[in-house]
């Protein structure tokens, strides 16, 4: 019997194009950016094995503190703040007949790139822009300022356009855990006299805990390594003040061409990333009727 | 009062509330139609929510393609066509190679595609641009079809392969005893069942290349090769003499494609990005 004769034999060449595939664009750049983080490559002179001396200079820096500083506001409301209107509106909607409608336009924002939506929210957030005009006309004037080009201003208005855009998410993973809530404990609670937000936070939160933690670890990992908006509205200007790591990543490596300490940012943002990843997946793979 | 009033009163007063919150939620869209459809004097002089009737908005489409839109919606037509559909074909064969031919250590098999998922896309863009630059792919359509074919590999096979595993076994036993080959049953049996699943993951993908702003940067430089959302968000710089309302116009070109999907498929899609965003890397 010749080796092709066998299904498991033959099954290497099926799978052989996807893994090489994957190998070139995902596998070899992840085991070439880790080495490249210990040299001082600049692109032009042969790169030097340094050690740890980027990531020494990663926390030492006192230049890097605004974008470590930017990103940990980041993660923190760019997470808080989707998921809980996210769950406001699933909640919410539970209550209504053919709320699906409104389920999809909430959600529709999440369906144009973040670059769109970071330019639309570029020109509601200028200086002469939509924003500004509405407090004025509510007579709020001491409120009016140039919104992107302040700090923290400029992060806090970015993270209001993310939330608007990756709260839908949020949303829907919240209506999957509503819809699986055994009914049966709830009525129990309500005939015990717990309603409003007694039953929100002692029956119902407690009841799609799974579903928050889910919701909450995908949004960490996202926030944790925001670029997009943030290229696009401001690119992390004015000077720096509003970078984030990701920024910083992409302005040492392809602006100032710093490619080894560009790689120890790379490196860092994947080992915190890779920690939300893990408690992520395992949270998903226990709860698989999420999205699967 | 009888109760049922009550209660009617009740859900229209939610329904009224919910409507007046998501009006206020998508406040930002009609900012953008409204502003697309005005000139550059009106924008500027005049009050941001004011509806002007009129049809600049076609004026501000025609520059606005003619300024680099034109291009980028070409080239990101072609990526997300040819980068989806190719991934899907590769995930799909390999899919079926980790499941039903049972190759050995298909779960490490499986893990090696999955891992491209794992990872934030920090760690790819150096190594991907030293590469491209040496091996002459960089600022090419070739280049930018490849990186995207690589970056959807991975979760089109994770969603195959789980249509793979709902697939009776006793199909692909009748079709052997009639003397089928691999190939053939991947080709005559499992395609026609794997529409569905094929579809929405061609679709998913699409939207996320269409979309992906990073690896356009990275790759590309010329007007000719940049996808659409590279060229947005560069629009403000490379050509200041853009006025507003046809930044807004650009705007809404290059929404529409990925909007039209999902209004196509909702809740599928929903479900699909749900799970998909982990690799999707919006953030």
């Amino acid at each position: 019997m010749s080796f092709l004769n066998k299904d498991k034999n033959q099954a290497y060449f099926y799978v052989a194009p996807a893994v090489i595939l994957v190998g070139l664009i995902c596998i070899y750049p992840i085991v070439r950016t880790l080495v490249m983080s210990f040299t001082d490559n600049d692109g032009l002179n042969p790169a030097n094995f340094i050690g740890f001396k980027n990531y020494i200079r990663l926390f030492l820096d006192p230049n890097y503190i605004t974008p470590i500083y930017n990103t940990v506001i980041w993660t923190v409301f760019a997470t808080i703040f989707p998921v809980a209107i996210g769950f406001l509106f699933a909640y919410s909607m539970q209550f209504l007949p053919r709320s699906n409608y409104f389920q999809i336009l909430v959600y529709l924002p999440a369906t144009v790139s973040a670059a769109a939506a970071g330019v639309l929210f570029g020109f509601i957030l200028d200086k002469s822009g939509l924003i500004n005009q509405i407090l004025s006309f509510i007579g709020y004037d001491h409120l009016v300022r140039d919104w992107l080009f302040r700090a923290p201003e400029n992060t806090y208005s970015m993270i209001g356009a993310y939330t608007w855009q990756s709260t839908g998410i949020n949303m829907m993973i919240f209506i999957v855990g509503l819809q699986g809530m055994p009914k049966e404990q709830l009525e129990a609670a309500k005939i015990d006299g717990a309603k409003g937000l007694t039953l929100v936070f002692k029956i119902v939160i407690p009841m799609i805990m799974p579903y928050f933690v889910i919701a909450s670890l995908l949004a960490l990992i996202n926030s944790f390594r925001v670029f997009d908006q943030v290229w696009v509205m401001t690119q992390g200007g004015p000077g720096r003040y509003s970078e984030t790591l990701a920024v910083t990543m992409y302005r040492e490596g392809f602006v100032l061409f710093d490619l080894g300490y560009a790689a120890s940012v790379a490196v860092l943002i994947s080992l915190v990333g890779l920690v939300f990843s893990y408690f992520y997946l395992r949270s998903v793979l226990t709860k698989e009727d999420v999205g699967s | 009062m009888n109760y049922k009033t009550i209660e009617r009163i009740k859900v229209i007063t939610g329904l009224s509330a919910m409507a007046v919150i998501v009006m206020a939620w998508l406040y930002p869209v009609f900012f953008l139609l409204v502003n697309a459809n005005k000139t550059a004097s009106q924008y500027a002089k005049g009050d941001k929510t004011e509806i002007i009737w009129g049809t600049s908005i076609i004026d501000n489409a025609i520059t606005a393609w003619n300024k680099g839109i034109g291009d980028g919606v070409l080239n990101s037509l072609l990526y997300g066509f040819a980068g989806s559909a190719l991934a899907v074909f590769f995930a799909f064969v390999a899919a079926y190679g980790i499941v039903r031919l049972k190759i050995k250590n298909g779960l490490i098999w499986f893990l090696i595609i999955y891992s491209g998922t794992v990872f934030p896309f920090q760690m790819y863009l150096l190594p991907l641009f030293e590469a491209y630059v040496a091996v002459g792919i960089y600022n090419t359509k070739i280049g930018l079809i490849l990186v995207y074919v690589g970056l959807c590999i991975p979760f089109a096979t994770f969603v195959l392969r789980g249509f793979f595993l709902t697939v009776p076994w006793e199909i692909q036993e009748a079709a052997k005893i009639e003397g089928a080959t691999n190939f053939q049953i991947l080709h005559k049996i499992m395609l026609p069942m794997a529409k569905a699943p094929l579809l929405l993951v061609f679709l998913i993908q699409f939207t996320w290349i269409w979309n992906d702003l990073l690896f356009g940067m990275v790759l590309s430089r010329s007007v000719g090769v940049r996808p659409i959302t590279t060229v947005l968000a560069g629009m403000k710089d490379l050509y200041a003499s853009l006025d507003g309302p046809t930044i807004l116009t650009a705007t809404l070109m290059a929404s529409i494609p990925t909007l039209l999907i999902f209004l196509l498929l909702q809740k599928h899609f929903i479900r699909g990005l749900t799970l998909g965003s982990m690799n999707a890397g919006k953030g």
